[in-house]
């Protein structure tokens, strides 16, 4: 993890630089000075602990310190994410302090501002359709995550007969397939080429499934074209049919542009970063979450440059998530999502055991198919407690966005009426 | 036939002998099925009797230990086969009667009762291969119970297919903005309410279906198999909302992204169109889904509530995010009824979800939607106040007609009160309680001084004096400053009109006008009240008469009969100087006022009337006196051009705001 150590060492050498930087600041900008430098620190913080968790000890920001989450959350799991989504949502509300509060309305209309708050106004709504489609995500994993608790339960039982095995070994199944079949779904509405060895991989696995004789799989494999396929069912998208994730991100990230020379000092700093981080949690939750058409998303993500010192975690994490979905694409897995990744893995050991079961079971298998079996009751709750909230929260990020993106039009619309207000129509 | 099976007595003591059953004979229509065979009813009812006094015996016992179990019978073994072959012959499409599907459904509640009764002593390993016995024909009872149960829900012939489809895309097509579209979509929107109203169900299937889905969901809940239950219904249930909008096209699949930036005739057709949805929604398909649920899980209300709140949920949501999309889109004046429409159409929905407490987070999402386009009404609304402030004309309008500005801001107003509920409740909501109602300056000060201030009364000043109105609720105050502000801007644009006359028929007008509107619309007229329509009659009247007395009065003048007559002979050149003043003077008004123009018909002739009656008498008195004093004949017609009957004909003509017209009849 260079990214980290990197990051580490320079992180609070810039604090005291920038901190002995603000004696020789001139009196009358030095409010505006502290508050964009605070901004800026306090998004480098936020993001590092995401970054590395382990060093939230060092930390200096209140709103940390009463937290004390026991083991830090893996990255990309659902708690990681959580925490993402609160980083975001506070930085956004810092944000919104140093662009609006006690700011003369009349420097929205000039620039810098005049062309950069509509571009972040623009950029923000189509942030708003992806918080959509990876709610529907959400929705989605939790169906799969109802099919996983039904082999939980099923297995739970003493003594785990035929009975328990068929029924856990169909919810397995189903999971399996819709993991493949929903994943490829996505990525089938727009091509079928690009990732050729991906999809090919899929479907040896459909297919190897059917193989252990369960018919529903059969009827899958046959279906998979066709996902709503007699004994299958999944949630139809809820978005248009042309709609990609991908795309989306890759318009979002279209002309944002690091501000230069004498830019880089003022306004257009922090509405860059607004601007970056936006787009990088829009990012990071589609690559997390399974959304509708997720194909070459890692390159749709332009980089930060490395020069900007408040960006080094981001760089870091976004080159953590790049190799987790160059991992992904190579073995053919159904997600990013710490959660999903495990429970794929459980669901295939699982899947074994049931393809080998015999009655009575042996102790031995028993055993260890009870670790599996706790295994995945482990992953269960985790989603079982974390996918609601989760689901809240990306509602939060998208009212927040709704709620912001009308504060400042409000301010520009004052603007507006003190110029002209819109003629009337006869 | 004859099938041996176990009894055992009721004291819990179970024979041990081994089933000695002979093959069992293979039914014609099931050759294929070999090692399974069917059991008379008979037979299976007496097994029944067996297995479920052997769980009561089992269940009785408090010890769950192994000593205490007596031995497993064999007919448990029989009784799982017993439903395995009922599921094959099931698969086989060999159907069953009623009585046999209900005896399946009771024999798979019995072999759940017995599996769970059984499980209670695992810890015996006698007990473990019947109970793996139960459990795979538990499991297959389910899986087959899960298939049913997906087939009842998705049976195609339970989609919904209204009668009243063609008043609904009738209804869609209403998306013009023109006024009279505006009324007709009130009356279709009645019609469509009646239509609704009339029992059409949603979903359409039969009470024969609903209880077979019913009997199913229970007893897979009860087997412990509610998780399996739950997402058949609710994947069925979502995927059959999504095919009923397709097929009634009321699919809303917009990117709120697309809808911010499409322009305003399209978003309007989508708005048209995504009220049809959320009409739908909140009369037809929400109240069926909960029906339907209400029915299925009767005896289950927790699972109830939580499948139904998520299957609304879904697409509430998607429903909502137009709406925000749409609050979000640049907010011009024309766009207010279409917000209004959606505001009221949310307001339903809201009590369609609401009702039993399904979720009350969906109801704040719901509310808080609401709240928003409240906001941008009442935004758009008070924006008005704006552009009337910064309508500023350069140019007057010719002939002193009503001016656009006012026919406008009277329609809107007019379509405005038309929505007053619902105005008064966003306004209610989100205005401050405390927003104080400061009147403009009075705007007829320049006016009144130009003109003769003591003539018109200190009260009618401007007609919308607060107290005159009225309701004084956040709304009324609001309209009531946008006349104030109306009447303003029409006092500034009457100081275009240089001649004081011309001033005076604009602002007649332009008043008379805005009363009649206010008098047609019970509504605009119930919010300003029948004072403000008495007082802004008087100021009109007053205009009326400044205006006769601008333009009529040195006409009287000139036909005053003082210094005509000294010591009773006429002063001759005084008096042909006379009648050729008052020829050019109203040849020149004649000219001038035929081309201005008063469309409101009785204002015009009210005001030809009144012109007459004042000069008509005094013009002919002042001919029928002084003409003898001309010298007859030739005199007489060089001075006296008209006779006071074409005085009158010449009256008729005035107002009428068309240059030609006057043109013509002067040759």
């Amino acid at each position: 993890m260079p990214a980290t150590d990197h990051n580490q060492g320079s992180f609070l050498n810039r604090i005291s630089i920038r901190r002995s930087q603000f004696a020789a600041v001139d009196h009358i900008h030095d409010q505006e000075v502290v508050d964009l430098d605070l901004f800026q620190r306090h998004v480098s913080d936020r993001f590092s602990l995401l970054l590395s968790p382990s060093t939230t000890t060092t930390t200096t920001d209140s709103h940390e310190t009463h937290q004390t989450h026991p083991p830090p959350p893996k990255i990309i799991s659902i708690s990681w994410l959580r925490n993402l989504l609160d980083a975001f949502l506070c930085c956004e509300a810092e944000f919104k302090t140093v662009l609006v509060s006690g700011r003369d309305p009349a420097q929205f209309s000039r620039p810098p501002l005049d062309r950069l708050v509509p571009d972040l106004l623009e950029r923000s709504v189509k942030a708003l359709d992806v918080c959509n489609a990876v709610t529907h995500g959400v929705d989605v994993i939790q169906h799969w995550h109802k099919l996983a608790s039904i082999a939980v339960t099923s297995l739970r039982q003493n003594p785990v007969g035929e009975g328990q095995v068929r029924r856990a070994k169909k919810a397995l199944t189903t999971l399996l397939t819709l993991m493949v079949s929903d994943d490829n779904k996505e990525n089938n509405a727009n091509t079928t080429t690009t990732n050729n060895a991906h999809a090919t991989k899929w479907a040896d696995r459909t297919r190897s499934f059917s193989r252990r004789g369960a018919a529903i799989t059969t009827a899958a494999a046959n279906n998979k074209e066709r996902p709503s396929g007699k004994n299958f069912r999944s949630l139809s998208w809820s978005v248009s049919k042309s709609w990609s994730a991908a795309k989306q991100i890759q318009t979002m990230s279209a002309n944002l542009v690091a501000p230069r020379g004498a830019e880089s000092t003022g306004l257009a700093q922090p509405v860059y970063i607004m601007n970056t981080l936006i787009v990088f949690i829009m990012w990071a939750l589609v690559a997390a979450i399974p959304c509708q058409e997720r194909n070459g998303l890692p390159t749709h993500f332009q980089n930060i440059p490395r020069n900007l010192g408040w960006a080094q975690p981001l760089i870091g994490l976004q080159e953590k998530i790049g190799e987790e979905w160059k991992k992904k694409e190579k073995k053919g897995t159904a997600g990013l999502l710490e959660e999903l990744k495990e429970m794929e893995k459980v669901a295939n050991s699982l899947l074994e055991f049931a393809d080998g079961f015999e009655f009575p079971m042996e102790e031995e298998k028993a055993a260890a198919m009870a670790v599996k079996v706790a295994e995945m009751g482990e992953i269960c709750r985790r989603m079982e407690e974390g996918l609601g909230p989760l689901n809240q929260q990306i509602r939060e990020v998208f009212h927040r966005i709704v709620k912001s993106r009308a504060e400042v039009l409000d301010v520009l619309d004052h603007i507006q009426v003190c110029k002209h207000s819109a003629p009337l129509p006869y | 036939m004859e099938k041996a099976h176990n009894s055992f007595n009721k004291n819990g003591h179970i024979p041990t002998s081994p089933r000695n059953i002979p093959p069992p004979a293979v039914s014609n229509d099931d050759a294929s099925d070999n090692h399974l065979h069917h059991y008379t009813a008979d037979e299976a009812n007496r097994i029944s009797e067996d297995v479920d006094r052997f769980i009561s015996v089992i269940s009785a016992i408090d010890d769950k230990s192994s000593s205490s179990l007596p031995e497993v019978p064999d007919f448990i073994k029989t009784y799982s086969e017993i439903i395995e072959s009922r599921i094959t012959r099931s698969r086989k499409n060999v159907a069953g009667d009623d009585d046999d599907e209900l005896f399946f459904i009771e024999s798979v509640r019995r072999i759940s009762r017995l599996t769970n009764a059984l499980s209670e002593f695992s810890s015996d390993a006698r007990v473990t291969p019947p109970l793996n016995q139960t459990s795979v024909a538990l499991q297959r009872a389910m899986v087959f119970l899960e298939e049913e149960f997906r087939s009842l829900l998705e049976d195609s012939t339970s989609e919904w297919d209204p009668q009243n489809a063609q008043n609904i895309q009738k209804f869609s097509s209403f998306n013009s903005k023109s006024q009279q579209e505006y009324s007709d979509r009130c009356a279709a929107q009645r019609e469509i309410d009646t239509a609704h109203s009339s029992s059409v169900e949603y979903p359409a299937y039969s009470p024969e279906d609903v209880d077979k889905m019913h009997e199913i969901a229970t007893t897979m809940i009860s087997a412990g198999y509610e998780t399996e239950c739950c997402q058949v219904y609710y994947i069925s249930r979502r995927n059959a909302i999504r095919n009923q909008m397709n097929k009634l096209e009321l699919e809303v699949l917009l990117n709120m992204d697309d809808v911010v930036r499409m322009p305003w005739e399209t978003l309007e057709a989508e708005i048209a169109r995504w009220i049809n949805v959320v009409k739908t929604c909140s009369e037809t398909i929400f109240p069926g889904e909960k029906r339907l649920g209400e029915w299925v899980f009767n005896d289950h209300p927790e699972i109830r509530r939580s499948l139904i709140s998520n299957i609304l949920r879904a697409v509430v949501i998607q429903l909502l995010d137009f709406a925000e999309a749409t609050s979000m889109a640049k907010r011009s004046a024309d766009k207010l009824f279409r917000y209004l429409d959606m505001y009221d159409a949310l307001q339903k929905l809201i009590g369609s979800i609401s009702g039993e407490s399904y979720s009350d987070e969906l109801t704040a999402e719901v509310t808080a939607a609401v709240d928003r386009i409240g906001e941008s009404a009442v935004c758009i609304f008070c924006d008005l106040e704006n552009s009337i402030k910064s309508d500023a004309a350069k140019v007057p309008v010719p002939g002193g007609a009503v001016h656009p500005l006012t026919r406008y801001m009277m329609n809107y107003l007019k379509y405005t009160c038309e929505y007053k509920d619902t105005l008064e409740s966003i306004f209610a909501k989100h205005t401050e309680p405390d927003k104080k109602y400061t009147p403009p300056p009075p705007p007829t000060t320049t006016t009144t001084a130009s003109l003769s201030s003591n003539d018109l009364e200190r009260e009618s000043d401007s007609p919308h004096n607060f107290e005159t109105v009225a309701s004084t609720t956040p709304f009324s105050m609001q309209v009531v400053m946008v006349m104030d502000l109306l009447d303003a801007n029409l006092e500034q644009k009457s100081r275009l009109y240089k001649d004081p006359s011309l001033r005076c028929v604009f602002l007649m007008n332009n008043g008379r006008y805005i009363l009649q509107k206010v008098k047609g619309s019970p509504e605009i007229r119930q919010v300003m009240g029948d004072i403000w329509c008495r007082r802004r009659s008087t100021v009109v009247r007053q205009y009326h008469k400044n205006y006769q007395r601008e333009t009529w009065n040195r006409v009287l003048q000139c036909l005053s009969h003082d210094g005509l007559l000294v010591n009773g002979k006429a002063n001759k050149p005084l008096l042909k100087e006379r009648f050729k003043i008052f020829t050019n003077t109203f040849d020149e008004i004649h000219r001038t006022q035929s081309a201005w123009m008063v469309s409101d018909e009785q204002l015009q002739s009210e005001l030809r009337i009144s012109v007459s009656a004042v000069v008509i008498p005094a013009y002919r008195s002042f001919v029928g006196r002084f003409r003898q004093y001309l010298d007859s004949g030739k005199q007489a017609d060089k001075y006296i051009k008209y006779q006071p009957e074409d005085i009158e004909t010449l009256i008729e003509g005035l107002f009428e705001g068309s240059i030609t017209s006057m043109a013509r009849r002067k040759t």
